[in-house]
Order: structure tokens, then C-alpha cells, then sequence
């Protein structure tokens, strides 16, 4: 079978079987490299070979009909009005689906960004109004009269208050640990004196 | 037998005891021996210090040179990041200069903001309210330092630790942690000079002519203020009646301090917003407010808001 049968590929490549031994042909896949090769070998002949010779087409082309994902119709409100729309507009919709795929993964990927920015804006508003523990602004501390080592750190607020109450108690906070770290430097210098007073207190 | 032997180890112990300790007290300094040296070569060497302040999330560079000028002790200090801050100090003055303000003077034995000025100081007060304890060796900005702890007797304040150069006895390190042992604040060296001569900037320094010191004697007299209750080692540093900064409010001021820890407190009107309870900054900062009547104590200060909770409450006026 063998010899002969690499004689009627050979023919078969020209063009001079009939369809029955065609049919037969291709039902044997032994034969079909003898078939790839000879029309190869017939196109190289005549100054037809393409570019990039791909040698296993028919191989690739499998694969990848393989590696189709199966499409899946969506599932859609089936509501019973509109199930013969549906059947009627099946095919057509079998087209459209990898577009809507491709395109959902692009509007989820937006999704993600919307999200991370309205993350990112929240966080800013936690740190003013909303939040029950806002971080005050602390700018103030560094202000005119700030001696050298008085800046601080945000100082955080364990109470909750009304907005318009807000400004004016950071402002006060701010001025008591303003003055308690100009007092600081200011009364490193002095002298103890209340200290017999005190120790007898603290003695009681 | 066995007695002999026995009255054998009694008799060569205490001698061979006798004989280590002598070679062991020069190894071995104690904790407070150290601070102590620290305290003693913090006022007679003369040195330049890079040092990095670590507070919260802001991280300050600084230079601290330190001389002896015609017999006078005089020190520099430079912020290094953003708009200029010095303080100089000549002897007992240190003035401030700084850009947006004229330059001012007050009465001060250490420039306030580099080390503790009780390190400088008298160390050895410090011993009311804290612990000297020795710890382990490391090594920083290249050199062999000794790990001293200063632990608080009571739960009123935080633990600080000091790392001190084996070599020139300047400290290297301090650190200051809450009870969970978390960093407050840290000053590191990260480079230490000995130097043979002042530096020149000392010298101009002590030939400048420095705006006069304030006088304390311009503060009003306060009300005779007492406390029932103070953590062990505290003691009132200042009491006076003045205005806060940046505010036209009025206050009764009293400063109290255990050394190496300074509190204030105030006595005002009550405001027209209502002030939180309790407020904790980042650098281990906290305020309480109490409300007596229509008066409000505010106490400011680096310890936990307890302790400013019950010296709050514990305020009587005599």
C-alpha cells in the first residue's frame, strides 16, 4: 500500500484522481505529509513558495480551531416575550460575543481605576470632615511663632465635632501646643523653685 | 577535710574578688557613671554632630558644632532642610535666629531641641522619676556605642534610651518609645567629629553682638496653683498668667517638669467650641481637656493621656 500509495498522492497532487480515491486520500493520514510534501516540492518548482514557509498548516489550523474557546451565547433575560427574538437572533449574536468580551474586560479594567480614584478621593475627605478620628492640620505649629525643634506631627482627634466647630477648636488645640513648646524653651532657663512645696504634696 | 577545703574557698574568694573589681570598675562603668561622663563631655569637648531627628513621619537633618571660646561655652545649631533655623548659645544665652522673626535671647544653660538638656546637666536628678540601667553595645555612625536605658519608675511616662560613644563619651543615640515600644522620637548621630579647636563659626559667634535676653520678670504672677497628685520626680518649673500664642485668650499657666519630660497646664475661660477630652499626636504628644464649671485645665506634654488625665483632675487652688 505503502509504494503505491505515495504514487497516487503524487497523482492525486496533480490533479489526476477522481474524487472516490480524493475521498480516500484523506481519510488516510499517513498520506498526508506525502501530500504536504508534494505540493511543496510543485510550488517551489514554480517560484510559488510564500515568504515564511509554514510546514505544518493544516496542523496549526487544527490547533487552533482546538484552542477556540467554545462560544457561549449570553444569557439573557428570558422573559417569555422575548424568546423567539432570541432564537431568531441567535446566529448573529454568536458573532458578537468575543467583541463583548474583549470589551467587558476593558470596562472592568476601568472599573478597577474608577474605583482605585474614588479610593484615593475618600481617603482625602476621611482625613478633613467625615471621619470620626480627622487628622487636624498642623500647619499652624510651624507657623511664625514656632521655635526651632516645634514642629509636630498631625494630631489626631478622638472626638467627634460639627463641621463649623471644626476651624475654631484647631485653632485653640493648636495654640496650647504651640505655647507648650515655646514654654519649653522659654523656661529651660529657670530656676526651680516650688520644688519643697511640690515634694511635700506629693509626699502626702 | 571538707572544712578546710572549705575555709580554703571562704579565704580565696574575697580576694580574688578584691583583686578583679578594680580592673572591672574601669571595663564596667555603671549606668550612671556613664550618663554622668556623657554629661561631662557634652559640656567640655569640642565637637561637630550630623544628627537626624526622626519624629513621627517628619525626618529633620541638623548640625550641632560645640566649642570653648575665650573660656565660654558656645554651641551652634542648624536645621539643614528647609527655610533657616539656628540657635546659638554663648554661656547661659541662646538666641534664636530664625527667618521669620527677629532674632530673640533667653536665659538657657543648652540650646533646647538637640539632646535633653538634662544630659548636660544634672543628670543625676533625673533619678527621682527613672531608672539608669545599663544595656547592650552597637555600633553607630561608625563608632562603638554603650546602650544605656532610662526607665521610668511608674507607668506615667515613656522609656528613653541613650547610646553613648565609648570613645568620646558624646551621646550617639536617644530614643524615646511608648509602653507598646513604639518609636516617639529619635535623634541619631550620623557623624561625630572630635575637634582640637573651635570651630570658626563659634568663634564669630561669641564676638557677635546677640540681641538682650528676655526678661523673665515680665511674666505676671499666676495664681497660687498646687497639685494633689504628681508622678514621682515632677515638680512645678513656672507658674504665670500670659496670653496664648497666635490667641488673644488668657491663661493661667504652670509648667511642670521630672527633667527630661515637661508638661504644661492651663487654666482658661471656656471656649465656644466645646475642646476634645483627649488628643494623642503622632510624636507621642498628647492633651487632655477637663472642664470644671465654665473653666477649662488643659495639660500639654510627651506622656501618656492618662498620667495628664489625673494631673488634670488633681489641680487645687489655694
Amino acid at each position: 500500500m505503502l509504494k503505491s500509495g505515495q504514487e497516487w498522492v503524487s497523482s492525486a497532487v496533480d490533479g489526476e484522481v477522481d474524487a472516490k480515491t480524493l475521498a480516500e486520500l484523506s481519510a488516510d493520514e499517513n498520506s498526508h505529509k506525502q501530500w504536504q510534501n508534494y505540493h511543496m516540492i510543485g510550488d517551489a518548482m514554480r517560484g510559488e513558495l510564500p515568504q515564511t514557509i509554514d510546514l505544518d498548516l493544516t496542523a496549526n489550523i487544527a490547533a487552533a480551531i482546538e484552542l477556540e474557546p467554545a462560544i457561549i451565547a449570553p444569557q439573557t433575560e428570558t422573559t417569555s416575550t422575548h424568546d423567539a427574538k432570541v432564537a431568531t437572533t441567535e446566529t448573529k449574536k454568536d458573532n458578537v460575543v468575543p467583541f463583548f468580551k474583549q470589551f467587558g474586560q476593558y470596562a472592568i479594567a476601568a472599573t478597577v481605576a474608577m474605583v482605585a480614584i474614588v479610593g484615593v478621593q475618600n481617603y482625602g475627605q476621611d482625613q478633613n470632615a467625615d471621619s470620626p478620628l480627622p487628622v487636624l492640620n498642623t500647619r499652624p505649629l510651624v507657623g511664625t511663632a514656632s521655635p526651632v525643634s516645634l514642629q509636630t506631627g498631625a494630631v489626631q482627634n478622638q472626638s467627634s465635632v460639627s463641621n463649623d466647630n471644626v476651624v475654631e477648636q484647631r485653632r485653640r488645640i493648636n495654640s496650647y501646643i504651640q505655647d507648650h513648646m515655646l514654654q519649653q524653651r522659654l523656661n529651660s532657663g529657670v530656676v526651680v523653685q516650688h520644688n519643697d512645696a511640690i515634694e511635700q504634696n506629693v509626699n502626702k | 577535710m571538707r572544712l578546710i577545703l572549705l575555709a580554703l574557698v571562704v579565704l580565696a574568694f574575697p580576694t580574688f574578688a578584691n583583686s578583679n573589681t578594680e580592673s572591672i570598675a574601669e571595663e564596667e562603668m555603671s549606668a550612671k557613671a556613664w550618663l554622668e561622663s556623657m554629661s561631662q563631655a557634652l559640656q567640655t569637648k569640642q565637637y561637630k554632630s550630623s544628627i537626624i531627628q526622626l519624629q513621627a513621619d517628619h525626618i529633620r537633618p541638623l548640625v550641632y558644632l560645640h566649642g570653648t571660646v575665650n573660656d565660654k561655652e558656645v554651641a551652634f545649631l542648624e536645621y539643614l532642610n528647609g527655610p533657616p533655623k539656628n540657635a546659638v548659645r554663648v554661656a547661659d544665652t541662646v538666641t534664636f535666629i530664625e527667618h521669620d522673626q527677629p532674632a530673640y535671647s533667653i536665659n538657657a544653660p543648652r540650646i533646647q531641641g538637640v539632646w535633653p538638656t538634662i544630659f548636660a546637666t544634672d543628670v543625676s536628678s533625673l533619678e527621682q522619676g527613672y531608672q539608669f540601667v545599663l544595656g547592650g553595645r552597637s555600633r553607630i555612625a561608625g563608632r562603638p556605642g554603650q546602650m544605656i536605658r532610662i526607665i521610668p519608675v511608674d507607668d506615667n511616662r515613656f522609656m528613653s534610651q541613650v547610646w553613648i560613644d565609648m570613645d568620646t563619651r558624646l551621646p550617639l543615640r536617644y530614643d524615646m518609645v511608648n509602653q507598646e515600644k513604639q518609636l516617639i522620637e529619635q535623634m541619631m548621630v550620623i557623624e561625630l567629629l572630635e575637634l582640637n579647636e573651635p570651630a570658626k563659626i563659634l568663634i564669630e559667634a561669641e564676638k557677635q553682638g546677640l540681641p538682650p535676653v528676655m526678661n523673665p520678670a515680665e511674666r505676671i504672677k499666676g495664681q497660687n496653683w498646687e497639685f494633689s497628685w504628681l508622678p514621682a520626680g515632677f515638680h512645678m518649673v513656672v507658674k504665670d498668667h500670659h496670653r496664648l500664642i497666635g490667641s488673644d485668650e488668657s491663661v493661667e499657666y504652670i509648667a511642670l517638669s521630672d527633667g527630661l519630660v515637661n508638661i504644661s497646664v492651663y487654666v482658661a475661660r471656656m471656649g465656644d467650641s466645646p475642646m476634645p477630652d483627649e488628643l494623642i499626636t503622632r510624636n507621642g504628644l498628647s492633651m487632655v481637656v477637663e472642664q470644671v464649671g465654665n473653666v477649662e485645665v488643659v495639660a500639654v506634654g510627651k506622656v501618656p493621656a492618662e498620667t495628664l488625665n489625673r494631673i488634670a483632675k488633681s489641680l487645687i487652688l489655694k
